[in-house]
């Protein structure tokens, strides 16, 4: 009798595949648009990621990286050397700023690293040097990319020339770029003298990060130390008050259409169907039986739906990243369980209404002349 | 014969409120006992869907009763008057209400479902009606390629798959051209004679006539058995038109002679130079 009923509900093809594909178009922007998220989220926090201090140290005051500038005193990376705990300290120092690449402006964070200590440079080379000497610079390959550089041209950071030794991958962002120069060479662009703008800070196996942190807080003056994960935490809560919001928002927008979409589909194919409906309980067929069905009806469209979607986002990801190399996407796990569970929900919800109306459909109905 | 298999006592439904109120049944009693063929006819608007309606548990009476099966329907909730129909009735519409996605064989079995004996048990009696109803070469065809004929002897199929006591059908020929009515008006004659099925049949078809073993005239929402009258077709004598003198509500005598009218305006004008219209009226 189920298969029946859901035949008689699926009986006309071109409007299943519409409305599997509205489903699934709409689902497919919601995730294309989480994936977008989920990618820049984990983008903009790349390089703390990455280098995967336990504890950074910076400038009282100063919480995060992105947009930040903090100052601390060179020789305050001894004391905290010599606090217990600590294994060992490594200086960069970070600037915000504007560098000119292939003919274009490209904002970028500009970090300065010690020659010839990896510990706080890129993580992955598609090209080239993996380090900086001095006058050099290692630029993210989407951005030499897009710029059109290569090994060997020159860039221009606030005015001082640097020649591109390296390509590095996984540095860049659409809020982002990050571009590695020596220690000295960043120190002579922001005419500062022993001073650094962050220490990262390894502590011994068994020390407790979180501890550490308040320790270095309190006993070294001006500092404000802060454990990776809120380290982490603060600097993504301040990139998403500067752009990521606009992506939620797009996420949003595509997840109501979803539901729209999912609800209204639901809504039409049950609607057409409402003189069969009356015949169907003129037979004899029970309330319960049409409300089951139209459930199972409505989360199978859903399902369909966003399996279609998966499919689609899937394709479109890896499409994406080699035309839109800028945009880095991520489809995760607990984004597909979260819109899953959604569409399921959104599907039961859209077929209360139409299946309301069918339980209230009058089997008299059937006598009228169709 | 004389067994009942339908019973109703002063049924009433009214529609509407107030002023706009409109009783569409009027205190409206009836036993159909079994293997008997009742045909209920009357004027468009009558009642006589409403009627049928209440008769096959559709609809539920203002007051009155309805037995079937020594059931009495009226009490009954939502869910039993469901199981009640589809196992006890069955139901042919002039629109023949095929499910447009299942074939030929599916829409029969369907009922089937609902019933006791589940699908198993019915589908060696679906084939006997394929055969019956001359449907087994379109078994797995779908209802929009059908004839109106085919559709209609599928919708007999399938009102007979659970073999029910009484069937309803609704002007079953109402869209059906010639042969297929006649064919249609046969087999439901034989469903009644041969498998002891009482058949309840609204309908316009005067063909029905010769083969109901009751006919019974609804009107205003009232009943009355014709069967054993005789038509008394007479002429309006103002119009002409052709009159019902056993029906009609309008009379006027003259000269000694009752004359009937279709309509008050006829009547108006008779009554005002009754010597221009009082010719002799021609029974039919």
């Amino acid at each position: 009798m189920i298969r029946w009923i859901l035949k008689s509900l699926t009986s006309e093809p071109w409007h299943l595949v519409a409305s599997v594909s509205a489903i699934g178009g709409a689902f497919a922007l919601a995730l294309f648009f989480e994936a977008v998220f989920a990618g820049e989220s984990k983008q903009i926090v790349a390089y703390i990621d990455q280098s995967d201090a336990d504890v950074w140290v910076m400038q009282r005051g100063v919480s995060n990286m992105h947009m930040a500038t903090s100052y601390v005193s060179d020789w305050k990376a001894d004391k905290i050397e010599n606090i217990e705990g600590v294994n060992k300290v490594t200086p960069i120092l970070y600037l915000n700023t504007v560098m000119q690449a292939g003919g274009r402006s490209w904002f970028s964070f500009i970090v300065g690293i010690e020659s010839g200590n990896a510990r706080a440079g890129p993580w992955s080379i598609a090209e080239g040097k993996q380090l900086p000497g001095p006058g050099e610079a290692i630029v993210p390959a989407v951005l030499a990319r897009l710029a059109g550089l290569g090994v060997g041209d020159t860039i221009s950071i606030a005015g001082h020339e640097f020649t591109v030794a390296g390509l590095s991958d996984g540095t860049f962002s659409m809020a982002n770029s990050i571009t590695f120069v020596t220690l000295a060479d960043l120190a002579d662009i922001m005419s500062t003298f022993a001073s650094m703008s962050y220490f990262l800070v390894d502590v011994a196996p068994g020390v407790d990060s979180i501890a550490l942190a308040k320790r270095v807080t309190s006993e070294i003056e001006k500092v404000n130390a802060v454990d990776n994960r809120h380290f982490t935490k603060n600097d993504r809560e301040v990139a998403m008050q500067m752009g990521l919001e606009i992506i939620v928002l797009m996420t949003v927008i595509g997840g109501t259409l979803a539901i729209l979409l999912t609800g209204f589909s639901v809504h039409s194919s049950v609607s057409r169907k409402e003189h069969e409906f009356a015949v169907m309980k003129a037979l004899g067929v029970q309330n319960k039986m049409i409300y089951f069905c139209v459930m199972v009806y409505a989360i199978g469209l859903a399902l369909l739906g966003f399996s279609l979607a998966v499919i689609l986002v899937l394709v479109a990801t890896p499409i994406t990243a080699s035309f839109v190399p800028q945009v880095t996407l991520q489809v995760t796990m607990p984004a597909l369980l979260r819109f899953i569970v959604a569409a399921l929900v959104v599907a039961l919800l859209a077929a209360i209404l139409p299946v309301r109306r069918i339980v209230r459909i009058d089997p008299v109905q059937a006598f009228k002349v169709s | 014969m004389s067994e009942p298999a339908l019973k109703a006592e002063h049924l009433v439904k009214t529609f509407g409120d107030g002023q706009v109120a409109v009783r569409a049944v009027d205190d409206v009693s009836l036993v159909v006992v079994r293997g008997e063929l009742v045909v209920i006819m009357g004027p468009s608007g009558s009642g006589k869907t409403t009627l049928v309606s209440m008769l096959g548990a559709l609809l539920r009476p203002d007051s009155g009763s309805i037995t079937i099966d020594d059931v009495e329907v009226t009490e009954l909730d939502g869910t039993s008057l469901a199981a009640l129909r589809a196992r006890k009735i069955g139901f042919i519409f002039q629109s023949f209400n095929l499910l447009d996605a299942l074939t030929v064989e599916e829409n029969i079995l369907f009922p089937a479902h609902l019933a006791r004996g589940g699908v198993r048990s019915a589908k060696t009696y679906a084939q006997d009606l394929l055969q019956q109803l001359n449907l087994q070469p379109r078994r797995s065809a779908r209802p929009a390629t059908l004839s109106g004929g085919e559709k209609q002897r599928v919708a007999i199929a399938r009102a007979l798959i659970n073999r029910p006591q009484l069937i309803f059908a609704d002007e079953p020929t109402g869209n059906l051209d010639s042969q297929s009515g006649q064919d249609v008006m046969m087999i439901l004659y034989d469903i009644a004679r041969d498998q002891g099925c009482s058949v309840v049949l609204v309908t316009h078809d005067p063909r029905v006539l010769d083969v109901a073993d009751r006919v019974l005239w609804l009107e205003d929402g009232a009943l009355r058995d014709r069967k054993n009258e005789q038509h008394s077709w007479v002429k309006d004598p103002v119009c002409g038109m052709r009159v019902d003198e056993w029906t009609a509500s309008l009379f006027s005598e003259h000269g000694g002679d009752r004359y009937v009218f279709c309509s008050q305006r006829c009547l108006d004008r008779f009554v005002v130079e009754p010597t221009c219209y009082a010719v002799s009226t021609q029974s039919e």
